[in-house]
């Protein structure tokens, strides 16, 4: 039976971002959310332990103030979780946190498969989960969106820029998973009860001892500015004519 | 050792990191090299096309996923020790781009949108975080300083006679254990968005399936493609994927897109940015999308799309 590990983060929610007048992006009053690709990780892993049995782990790497993102996460169906913290992990960047992340796992976690979300909602760099099964030696499968189980390999459909590719693979292994996957259930009230008593294994950067060099440099962050100046019609006849002939105008529309 | 490197998996690809990697190993004083899979004529367009050195990947076997390369332009890229290494940012590239830059212990950055050579010779990138609201600058102090760069952000690099360059033929991957056991290539659609000069964007603005036809009658009046948002092909299913604009789907740089019903959501504007005119019909003054729009009309699409076909086709 397949020891299932799913990896997730705990973001800034975009909704909550907005530019301040002077371009600046300011977060001081953005809320918090579990990673939405990550829903779909935690919920892989669940299924998966449905059909075949076994466990599922949750791990993150976060900064100390992320237990809120353990709770979301066990209420999704992990039995446990490995809450890797240190007011020193704001704002990894991928080499780090894969890095983190395969150094625990490695040293304290069974797994035939890990699971990742495709990339973060907030950066969206979409490494983790490449380089993590590279720091562990592992095969890799990466953007999938059907997931089963045969005769100890690992069975995947990915996504392609052509089209579709059926990959077997020996465990352990990682995958990548797309959002159209499967749809995430959404925790009750009891779940929610059932998650804090589910155990949490705390582990703090002392107990890694090793070093997690940044290599890449934040140069800083402005508001995208996706901004135009609109120019607004009602829906009238003269309003519907004013409009065409603005874009018509523009040139952009070979003729009429 | 010096150098700027290229990889891409789809030839378009390669053609247009040619260009990008061209002008960066100029503004360095050093050599181009591209890592590509073929024969000897391909290695000469590529040179052609403005590569000083080609190393050949010989083919692979049919079961063999492209990832296989992975250990191999690691090994060679630690060997050559290049400044820069560009990974086109193809579902497959940033699989690899990644896997690569953590063998090679360096960072990367994704999907990076602007490159320039700061007085230091490092690359300043930008790139988008947080659903595309934020753009964020870059720069990477481990070698090689590696970027994933998203399709079309370069004009493909056009054949030039008489340019010299050298072949190496790698030698051929192991297989790493992973299987193709199957292909399938893309349900066909209609056409193809990427490519389209004129969009019309379906959004959540429409009730029922059908009302996609409206859409598509303007779209047929104004010789557009026809796109939808992420409910409309996620959600809903009325349209396929490959049809679908947005963060995680499609970015796409027509001349005119022609949103109705579309409210706005962050992550589908960053997928039309690059759009020359944006235009918007939504019954809601309020949606995000008129903040991004150069011309919007607030009102009933129902009333207002059938109009617009008629003052359109006149």
């Amino acid at each position: 039976m397949p020891n299932i590990v799913c990896c997730f983060k705990w973001v800034v929610d975009e909704a909550y971002i907005k530019p301040s007048s002077s371009g600046k992006i300011d977060l001081e009053w953005a809320e918090y959310k579990l990673s939405d690709y990550d829903r779909n990780a935690i919920e892989e892993a669940v299924r998966l332990q449905e059909i075949y049995g076994g466990g599922v782990t949750a791990v993150t790497v976060a900064s100390s103030d992320a237990t809120k993102g353990i709770k979301d996460a066990l209420s999704r169906g992990p039995e446990k979780a490995y809450f890797i913290n240190d007011d020193q992990f704001e704002n990894l960047e991928p080499s780090q946190t894969s890095a983190i992340l395969a150094q625990v796992i490695a040293d304290q976690i069974d797994y035939d498969v890990i699971i990742c979300g495709e990339g973060s909602s907030d950066m969206y760099s979409q490494q983790v989960g490449p380089r993590l099964a590279e720091k562990l030696g592992i095969p890799c499968i990466a953007f999938v969106n059907q997931l089963s189980i045969e005769d100890k390999q690992i069975i995947a459909e990915r996504k392609t820029d052509e089209g579709m590719e059926v990959i077997s693979a020996p465990m352990p292994v990682l995958v990548t998973v797309l959002p159209d996957i499967n749809n995430p259930r959404v925790p009750g009230l009891k779940d929610t009860l059932a998650a804090s008593k589910k155990p949490v294994i705390n582990i703090e950067l002392e107990d890694l001892a090793s070093e997690y060099k940044r290599l890449l440099i934040d140069k800083g962050l402005k508001a995208a500015s996706i901004e135009r100046n609109c120019t607004h019609f009602g829906a009238g006849p003269e309003d519907i004519k004013a409009f065409v002939e603005a874009i018509r105008k523009t040139g952009v529309i070979d003729r009429g | 050792m010096s150098g700027v490197w290229i990889y891409a998996d789809k030839y378009e690809q390669v053609f247009e990191l040619l260009t990008a990697g061209r002008g960066l190993a100029d503004s360095l004083g050093t050599k181009l090299t591209a890592l590509v899979s073929g024969d000897n004529d391909t290695a000469q367009d590529l040179i052609a096309r403005g590569a000083d050195e080609v190393l050949l990947f010989p083919p692979l076997a049919e079961d063999q996923p492209v990832q296989d390369y992975v250990p191999l332009m690691a090994d060679e890229a630690r060997e050559a020790d290049p400044d820069i290494f560009l990974i086109a940012a193809s579902l497959k590239g940033k699989e690899m781009g990644a896997r690569i830059a953590a063998r090679l212990d360096t960072a990367l950055c994704s999907e990076c949108i602007t490159m320039n050579i700061d007085d230091k010779g490092k690359l300043q990138m930008e790139r988008l975080m947080y659903g595309g609201s934020a753009i964020q600058t870059v720069s990477i102090n481990s070698r090689p300083q590696m970027a994933t760069i998203p399709p079309r952000a370069y004009e493909p690099a056009q054949v030039i006679d008489s340019r010299q360059g050298s072949v190496r033929t790698l030698k051929k991957p192991e297989p790493s254990g992973m299987k193709v056991i199957d292909r399938k290539g893309k349900a066909q659609s209609s056409g193809d968005i990427s490519a389209a000069r004129v969009i019309v964007c379906a959004g959540r603005g429409l009730e029922k399936q059908e009302d996609l036809d409206l859409v598509r009658e303007l779209a047929g009046v104004l010789g557009a493609e026809v796109a939808c948002t992420r409910p409309i092909s996620e959600e809903k299913h009325w349209m396929t994927e490959e049809s679908c604009i947005g963060l995680s789907a499609k970015e796409v740089k027509p001349a005119l897109y022609l949103g109705i019903g579309v409210s706005g959501q962050i992550q589908h504007l960053v997928g039309i940015r690059e759009a020359g005119i944006i235009c918007a019909v939504n019954s809601d003054e309020n949606a995000p999308i008129f903040e991004s729009a150069d011309y919007g009309i607030t009102g009933d699409l129902y009333k207002i799309v059938p109009a617009l076909i008629e003052e359109f086709k006149k």
